[in-house]
């Protein structure tokens, strides 16, 4: 197992050569070189497969939280004070 | 021609709540994001007679939120120096010397597509947005939450597209530690309980 550790990382190939490659693969388009790492180094390493679904699952949940009207926070709400104030100037302004 | 009215009395109690949460998440600072909802409120009654009618009520204001929030980073870069170094000392190297992950990542037994409808994961990821250092956070949040395109998040910040690519990479691995950490484990407590 070193020894295929060691070969993984002289080929450049190695967990810690492709994990951040598969992180920039999900921010813009990347080389063919770069996509056939990824690909055989994901053929082999149950663990990297593990970690790239990870990051799909960040991925699609931040953009759930970006939501307008994303209710996961419902109990938060603005406080009545400034909800009083607020629509008090509104209607002094309008 | 268009039905999209504006009602300025029904402003706060219809999007009061809704813009405050959606500014909390972003700048995560309460008297910060109550300024914020307010300022948009006062700049929209002033910008009235500009509403064309071309979008709803709602996605109007929202419009003029996304500018204040986006206003309020800009005010806060010149507070924030920025250096990578700084912030990468707060994170153990995950990988041994033949570049093996230390730690193994876990399987989290979901299925990307489903993750978005598992609420208690959500809530996790945003108490973990917290936790990043400040920079990576707006970036973050500038390119995962609300989507921005990479050339104009790299212009905001004055950074180089690979950068970006580094900080993006470095939240993403400090957010999957924390949700192993807060989240993972807590599911596995579970299991080992039934």
């Amino acid at each position: 197992m070193k020894m295929i550790g060691a070969l993984l990382k002289q080929l450049k190939i190695s967990c810690e050569d492709t994990s951040p490659l598969i992180s920039e693969s999900m921010d813009h388009r990347i080389s063919l070189g770069k996509k056939l790492r990824i690909k055989i180094h994901l053929a082999i390493c149950g663990a990297c497969q593990c970690y790239k679904t990870q990051l799909d699952i960040i991925k699609t949940l931040a953009r759930k939280l970006g939501a307008e009207d994303s209710d996961l926070k419902n109990e938060v709400s603005l406080r009545p004070e400034l909800k009083y104030k607020i629509k008090h100037s509104l209607k002094t302004n309008s | 021609m268009s039905d999209h009215k504006l009602d300025s009395n029904m402003w706060v109690d219809r999007y009061g709540d809704i813009m405050y949460r959606y500014t909390l998440l972003r700048v995560k600072d309460v008297d910060s994001a109550e300024e914020i909802v307010q300022n948009t409120f006062m700049a929209a009654i002033q910008a009235q007679s500009n509403f064309a009618g071309l979008s709803t009520e709602k996605s109007w204001l929202f419009g003029i939120l996304k500018h204040k929030i986006m206003d309020h980073f800009r005010g806060q870069k010149r507070l924030m120096s920025f250096n990578l170094s700084d912030n990468d000392d707060s994170t153990e190297p995950d990988y041994d010397t033949s570049g093996h992950w230390r730690i193994f990542p876990k399987d989290w037994g979901l299925d990307p597509e489903k993750a978005a409808e598992n609420n208690e994961l959500a809530r996790h990821l945003q108490g973990c947005l917290d936790g990043l250092p400040e920079k990576f956070r707006q970036i973050f949040i500038m390119k995962e939450v609300d989507g921005l395109d990479s050339t104009q998040i790299c212009n905001e910040f004055d950074i180089k597209p690979t950068n970006l690519w580094v900080i993006l990479h470095r939240a993403r691995n400090q957010l999957k530690q924390c949700l192993e950490a807060h989240w993972l484990s807590k599911q596995e407590d579970k299991k080992t309980k039934s």
